[in-house]
């Protein structure tokens, strides 16, 4: 996914040459090109229909929803960017935007550093392909069994309670009171979410070819050494992918929090435990109040410019001239 | 941590001259196997607690299933209409992620094979789908489907599907085709087939291996979506499993806990993913790291 971001100079050697300087060699192959060049309507068509019309129109539709005053039935009413300066108003909407952020910047960074501790104590551990195999499985996973868990492992007849009673814990806290379960959420999503990026940065540690870390043992290097040097500069990019990818795959953040814990009586997490997803969600289709599509595409589009903002920093940011090794 | 005194330079051994025995590392080491062992524990705890009935459930959270009683979940299967729901996730899971794949690979192969300013301009067009969190398209979506009268329909959640997973098996599939070799299209070429039997009869069946990869990363995902279902559904009859499991959860604050029942909805999740796994496992992972550590 290094190629999130355009990259327009392809090698100029790839590039079909133009007609005047076109190499005899490759004349050979014009045919067939020229065939290829043909399927662009028959190969590529019908899955930029598909796309168009089912992501990028309604992308698209959403902007303009944003912009405007909506219940879904009945007319729209233009508002301009009244919807964007209303939900920043908005107590709750507050509330889900900073717990994103949390989720984004405080579960993200310790899940890289437990994930590059882990990739570090793996690379030449005894049964390594055990325990990536075990760590990697919760990424297959539902988030909703790992809230369902949540709620049956924390409730207060549940197995961290009687765990506790022998060790004279005999009033522990209310685990799922509505103030305690964001944190919970936030412990969970550590544990589940570390493993698949520990298997990312192993498959870049396991390129690093052996002999510099014999390099390494020859010259005597010390452990913070050989990280410094060696490891951190040849998995720079891959760490700049992970966060990429995480920053896209957290702002999606919904089910784990939709019944985390078992569910409350009107269906709808409480409000502390909110993150932007549940937002948008809560304020289109809830059926508590009036539908509000254009507060709830414009908190969506909030996330979407956040998402955007991020990626080209990150992108700034790990930019390092590659290594070839 | 210096170098070790005993010199060790035998070949194959040179691994085992860099394992630094440190504290630290004992900690590490035995917390590793420690989470190892906390999943597996969970992983069967889960399935231990589906055969008991929630009275003794909530009686003694650590008890272990009298006998292999199956009662919880012939009645989740059954009552709790997860039979039905199940049925449906396979529907929406296998048809969409077909579709997926058929129409991806010829937009793949294409953008991956040809260079120039009109590819590059459609690769970068599918690729910015990447980026785009679904809850920006969730509002649009349902009142474009509601307007077909494709909500509350399987149909219109396959569509969705399909939609959404376009950018990321174009991206993965383009990325795959290039790592292809051309020499097998270009002799084929030269041996009269034109370009579209060439990559019906050459390329496709070299592909197989990133075709099944991408088809069942696509399975992965539509079994576990749970926002657009629950968004796209209404009626009971078409949930999926996770809007299923959903509505369950919610019945459950007015029908009293039916813990057994539960974690046998949960044991149909997660059954199906464990089973691809152990079976897969290795493609997977890579399928799913492909890409991002070049």
């Amino acid at each position: 996914m290094t190629d999130i971001l355009p990259r327009p100079e392809a090698p100029a050697e790839a590039r079909p040459a133009s007609p005047g300087q076109r190499p005899r060699a490759a004349a050979q192959g014009s045919t067939i090109e020229r065939q290829r060049r043909r399927l662009l309507v028959p190969f590529v068509g019908p899955a930029f229909l598909f796309y168009t019309v089912l992501f990028v129109v309604p992308a698209v539709a959403a902007v303009w929803i944003s912009l405007n005053a909506w219940t879904g039935s009945g007319p729209m009413t233009f508002v301009g960017l009244q919807n964007y300066t209303a939900v920043f108003q908005d107590p709750l909407y507050l509330k889900s935007f900073g717990n994103t952020l949390l989720i984004l910047f405080v579960v993200g960074i310790v899940i890289f550093v437990l994930a590059f501790a882990m990739t570090l104590l793996l690379r030449d551990m005894a049964g390594r392909k055990i325990i990536r195999s075990v760590i990697f499985f919760p990424h297959l996973v539902n988030a909703l069994v790992f809230g369902i868990l949540a709620g049956f492992v924390f409730n207060p007849g549940g197995l961290v309670n009687t765990l506790l009673r022998p060790l004279g814990v005999t009033s522990p806290p209310a685990w799922l009171a509505q103030d305690n379960l964001f944190p919970l959420i936030m412990a969970t999503l550590v544990a589940t979410s570390t493993g698949y990026f520990t298997t990312i940065l192993m498959a870049a540690v396991d390129r690093i070819p052996p002999y510099l870390f014999e390099d390494c043992a020859l010259a005597g290097a010390t452990a913070f050494q050989r990280l410094r040097h060696v490891i951190l500069p040849l998995t720079w990019d891959v760490f700049g992918t992970c966060a990429v990818l995480w920053t896209i795959s957290s702002i999606k953040i919904f089910e784990i929090i939709w019944v985390f814990g078992g569910s409350s009586g009107s269906g709808i997490p409480p409000t502390q435990s909110w993150t932007t997803a549940v937002y948008t969600y809560v304020t289109a289709f809830s059926g508590m109040s009036t539908p509000a599509y254009g507060a709830a595409t414009a908190s969506a589009i909030i996330s979407l410019a956040l998402v955007s903002v991020l990626v080209i920093l990150l992108r700034r940011l790990m930019h390092r001239e590659a290594i070839e090794f | 941590m210096t170098a070790p005194a005993k010199p060790r330079f035998a070949p194959g051994r040179a691994s085992q001259t860099l394992v630094e025995r440190s504290p630290l590392r004992t900690v590490g080491v035995a917390a590793l196997w420690g989470i190892v062992a906390l999943s597996i524990a969970t992983l069967l705890w889960m399935v231990l607690q589906a055969f008991r009935d929630t009275r003794s459930i909530l009686g003694d959270p650590w008890g272990l299933p009298t006998s292999a009683d199956p009662t919880n979940f012939i009645h989740a299967w059954t009552s709790s209409s997860f039979g039905l729901a199940t049925l449906n996730s396979v529907l929406a899971t296998l048809v969409a992620s077909a579709v997926t794949v058929g129409l991806a690979a010829p937009a793949a192969y294409y953008l991956g094979r040809i260079e120039n300013r009109l590819t590059g301009f459609l690769s970068l067009y599918f690729i910015l789908g990447l980026g785009i969190p679904v809850q920006v398209i969730l509002i649009p979506l349902f009142v474009m489907l509601d307007r077909a009268q494709l909500t509350d329909s399987l149909l219109g959640l396959n569509l969705a599907y399909i939609g959404l997973a376009m950018p990321f098996n174009v991206f993965l599939l383009a990325a795959f085709f290039r790592s292809l070799p051309l020499e097998l299209e270009e002799a084929a070429a030269l041996d009269g087939a034109n370009a579209f039997s060439t990559f019906v009869r050459i390329t496709l069946p070299l592909a197989r291996g990133g075709l099944v990869t991408a088809f069942i990363l696509q399975v992965i995902g539509n079994w576990n979506e749970t926002l657009l279902a629950l968004t796209l559904l209404q009626s009971t009859e078409k949930y999926t499993l996770p809007v299923a499991l959903i509505s369950f959860l919610q019945q459950q604050t007015y029908s009293g806990a039916d813990w057994g029942g539960l974690f046998a909805g949960l044991c149909l999740v997660v059954f199906p993913m464990l089973v691809v796994y152990l079976w897969l496992g290795r493609r997977l992972t890579e399928g799913l790291t492909m890409g991002m550590s070049k």
